[in-house]
């Protein structure tokens, strides 16, 4: 079958979409170089810099999420793929400053390759940048192994509270530490019941039966628990939210973040009735929603599923999050 | 022929494996998305036009250098690992030809040395269904026609099989890196793209010799 899809040249996705989306947002974006999606009104030099790095295919994350209180550069790869060293180390030399650089990166094979590269040369320049991974996708388990773990979503709120942290002006070891905090109390479960094409040759990411669903899917089709058959709202946030708990160790009382990140064909409204079904099991055990996210930050394409994201909050990591930031996807006022 | 090269030679060598690249590409990707996105061949041919490019900027210069314009062209192609990987090989290979005529022996060192610099970018190991499964034999077999007192070309033709053979085998190989590595038993009867990437860039580097 034909790919149905608005584009153009498959070889120039990356470079066409950067281009509309800066101009679009040009208040806010700057293109530099083709590949560095930057800050149009720079972060003050005193101030902690952030720079991540991911493929496109996934909007509006990442380049969408760069603005003040949360990215100062996002340095895009082509279509699911890791920018090279390059542009990475184009990006960390652009914002080297006295008060240090956080580097945020995806645990994804070609994502942390492109990034240790980079860090090693970077650091050979001696530039003061400190580099940290997500790894909070729980389907091959908690407590498997950082290295098997990817980074999905909680890249987004991460951006935030340690994106707030540096606008309020803290050291890199404070907004390390509080990026490491929150990095550590988060997970994620992903569920897809329809796949995508990869836009650039139109093949489908995965193979899902039209009666299954799968769980623990990652954002490029990588398998995760197995098919099985479809499920309604409320048992699908019910299986999804009760690994998510245990991952994270919340119990009565403690306070949470939750997201629902909609992949790119599941509807708002599914996501609503998804978010309220899992917020009522939280709730029901006594853990207060103290935040919460519904909608798109991270897709795969046409996608049909969702990421549901949990992280433990204390009162510092609710006021970060809550802090004013201004980007093309995300503003707090 | 051929007991030792000089950097023309060497280059033309080179020459010969992005031109072998650049006529599979299709076929890599076609490999790739069994187990992966697709798009095998199509980061392995903006690579290799990144490295061509270099090559054609860097005309006349040392070889050492033309290798490292090549490197960095391949690591800053888009496309994801493969551009990275292959750039790393080739930024060691660099590191250790200088401007010199090779014998079989400093061929051998100039892989070994593309190799040592490959293999601290990834963690894989032979037999988890990598690049490396068809690189490590290739290297390797160049380095035992240097010690039988092999010629140049001869050494090629053998990398050349090794690394085919190395890429036919990773079809019985689970993978455990990449995207492919969440896929577990669905990666088995599927060759490894990397893999026969290196099988292909071997092949022609030993044919360009042979002509």
């Amino acid at each position: 079958m034909a790919m149905k899809k608005f584009i153009n040249d498959p070889n120039n996705l990356t470079a066409e979409l950067l281009d509309g989306m800066c101009t679009a947002f040009a208040d806010k974006l700057t293109l530099v170089n083709e590949k560095l999606v930057c800050r149009a009104n720079p972060k003050d030099e005193s101030k902690v810099a952030i720079v991540t790095l991911g493929g496109s295919g996934h909007e509006p994350a990442l380049q969408a999420f760069v603005g003040e209180g949360l990215i100062d550069i996002s340095v895009v790869g082509d279509i699911f793929a890791a920018p090279g060293p390059p542009q990475v180390i184009e990006a960390l030399r652009m914002m080297n400053r006295e008060a240090g650089v956080l580097f945020v990166v995806l645990n994804h094979a070609g994502d942390v390759m492109s990034a240790n590269m980079a860090m090693e040369m970077v650091e050979a320049e001696g530039l003061n940048v400190r580099m940290i991974l997500t790894h909070e996708d729980i389907a091959p388990g908690a407590d498997a192994p950082a290295e098997d773990k990817r980074g999905l979503v909680g890249c987004i709120p991460l951006y935030k509270v340690a994106g707030a942290a540096a606008e309020a002006g803290k050291s890199l070891d404070e907004v390390y530490a509080i990026a490491e905090r929150f990095n550590d109390n988060m997970a994620t479960l992903a569920v897809a019941m329809k796949t995508a094409t990869h836009p650039q040759n139109g093949a489908e990411i995965a193979q899902i039966a039209d009666d299954e669903m799968e769980i623990g899917m990652g954002q490029h089709g990588e398998a995760g628990t197995g098919p099985c058959k479809i499920m309604t709202a409320d048992e699908t946030a019910k299986v999804m939210v009760e690994r998510l708990i245990p991952a994270i160790g919340a119990a009565s009382g403690d306070k949470v973040l939750l997201v629902v990140n909609g992949s790119g064909a599941t509807t708002h409204m599914e996501m609503f009735i998804v978010y309220r079904a899992a917020r009522k099991i939280l709730t029901d055990a006594g853990i207060e929603v103290a935040c919460s996210m519904v909608g798109e930050y991270l897709t795969v394409q046409e996608m049909g599923g969702f990421q549901m994201f949990l992280a433990k909050m204390d009162d510092e990591l609710i006021d970060l999050f809550n802090a004013p930031c201004d980007s093309p996807y995300w503003t707090v006022r | 022929m051929a007991r030792t090269m000089g950097p023309a030679d060497t280059l033309r060598m080179i020459q010969g494996g992005l031109d072998e690249i650049r006529a599979n590409h299709e076929e890599l990707s076609r490999l790739d998305a069994a187990t992966g996105d697709g798009d095998h061949g199509s980061a392995m041919l903006r690579a290799v036009d990144a490295a061509q490019k270099a090559m054609q900027d860097k005309a006349g210069a040392p070889a050492g250098e033309v290798f490292q314009a090549m490197a960095w062209g391949m690591m800053g192609s888009t496309g994801g690992a493969p551009g990275p990987l292959f750039g790393s090989f080739f930024m060691g290979m660099g590191a250790a030809v200088g401007d010199d005529d090779l014998d079989c022996a400093a061929v051998a060192t100039m892989f070994e040395a593309g190799l040592a610099k490959l293999r601290k970018q990834t963690k894989a190991q032979p037999g988890e269904k990598t690049m490396i499964d068809a690189l490590v034999p290739a290297v390797e077999a160049v380095r035992a026609a240097a010690e039988a007192d092999a010629d140049i070309d001869a050494a090629l033709a053998r990398a050349a099989a090794a690394a085919a053979h190395g890429a036919e085998s990773t079809k019985d190989m689970l993978a455990r890196h990449g995207k492919a590595r969440n896929l577990g038993e669905r990666t088995l009867g599927h060759v490894d793209a990397g893999a026969t990437s290196v099988a292909c860039m071997f092949k022609g580097f030993s044919q360009a010799l042979a002509n």
